[in-house]
């Protein structure tokens, strides 16, 4: 008796499609839960409040006022638009030793304060204050 | 005929027409897992102002505040009320082992009116916490 111990060779032991099956399940789950856009973090740091406010007077702090989100801001009695770019240059470069502190009234949103506060850091601004218009106002308790 | 015989055996094995679609897959399947990252998604879609700033947080916040254009309030993912935020960041501070980094993250819709916003920052200082960040995203284009 012979026995046919040589089995016959196979092209392709394992079928390819459960391995597809596998593949495209792993491929979903990544594409589904995996995110391009990374967060960028502003600090808002926090005073928090002292008996003595402290004397901050040495620096000169120039208040720029956000009334609505028409891309404007008010400062000095006169309205400074955003594109206007020869204003805001002249503003920082005739500043730049005090502290922008941006206010802002009530409807204003928080895209249009990082709005002028990137307007003020594009053309060299060294320190712009946005805590303030965070911080709780007379009118708004 | 020979040739004919030839074309007709190699038709005979479907799976190797999938030897192409398998690369092409592998491919992208290494691309999401090499670039992308997973994240916990907000429990609400929220979209954050953009900016030029391009600073990233060396550490994950450990109070995540997400604030929708509506402004309903959600701290790591569960809702809640405004004046009940507070005490619930006093009490993780509490727990927290390493309070020296704690620090809170408000991730707030961009088209949010900023008086809505500052009870959230009055209730953050009330609780004694000074390391606040702001969510932004990279602005692409035209700053």
């Amino acid at each position: 008796m012979s026995l046919n111990l040589s089995q016959p060779k196979r092209k392709n032991a394992i079928s390819l499609t459960p391995l597809i099956d596998v593949v495209f399940i792993l491929l979903l789950f990544f594409m589904l839960t995996s995110s391009f856009v990374p967060w960028r973090i502003i600090d808002t740091p926090l005073s928090v409040a002292t008996d003595k406010p402290k004397d901050i007077a040495e620096q000169e702090n120039l208040i720029l006022t956000l009334k609505s989100n028409n891309n404007q801001v008010w400062f000095e009695g006169g309205a400074i638009y955003f594109a206007d770019q020869a204003r805001f240059e002249q503003l920082v470069m005739d500043h730049n030793n005090g502290v922008f502190m941006i206010k802002a009234e009530v409807g204003v949103t928080l895209q249009t304060l990082l709005h002028l506060a990137d307007q003020l850091k594009l053309h060299g601004a060294k320190s712009v204050s946005i805590a303030n218009a965070f911080a709780m106002t007379a009118e708004s308790k | 005929m020979k040739i004919g015989q030839k074309f007709t055996t190699k038709n005979v094995n479907n799976d190797d027409n999938m030897v192409p679609l398998i690369n092409v897959v592998f491919l992208m399947l290494v691309f999401f897992m090499v670039a992308g990252q997973i994240r916990k998604a907000d429990p609400i879609p929220v979209v954050p102002p953009y900016s030029v700033n391009e600073a990233r947080a060396a550490t994950d916040p450990n109070v995540e505040i997400v604030v929708g254009v509506d402004s309903t309030l959600y701290i790591d993912d569960k809702f809640i009320e405004i004046n009940r935020v507070q005490a619930y960041l006093e009490q993780r501070f509490l727990e927290d082992s390493n309070q020296e980094n704690f620090w809170v993250q408000i991730k707030a819709d961009g088209g949010i009116p900023l008086e809505k916003l500052r009870p959230i920052f009055n209730q953050v200082r009330l609780a004694g916490l000074t390391k606040v960040s702001l969510a932004t995203q990279l602005e692409r284009g035209n700053p």
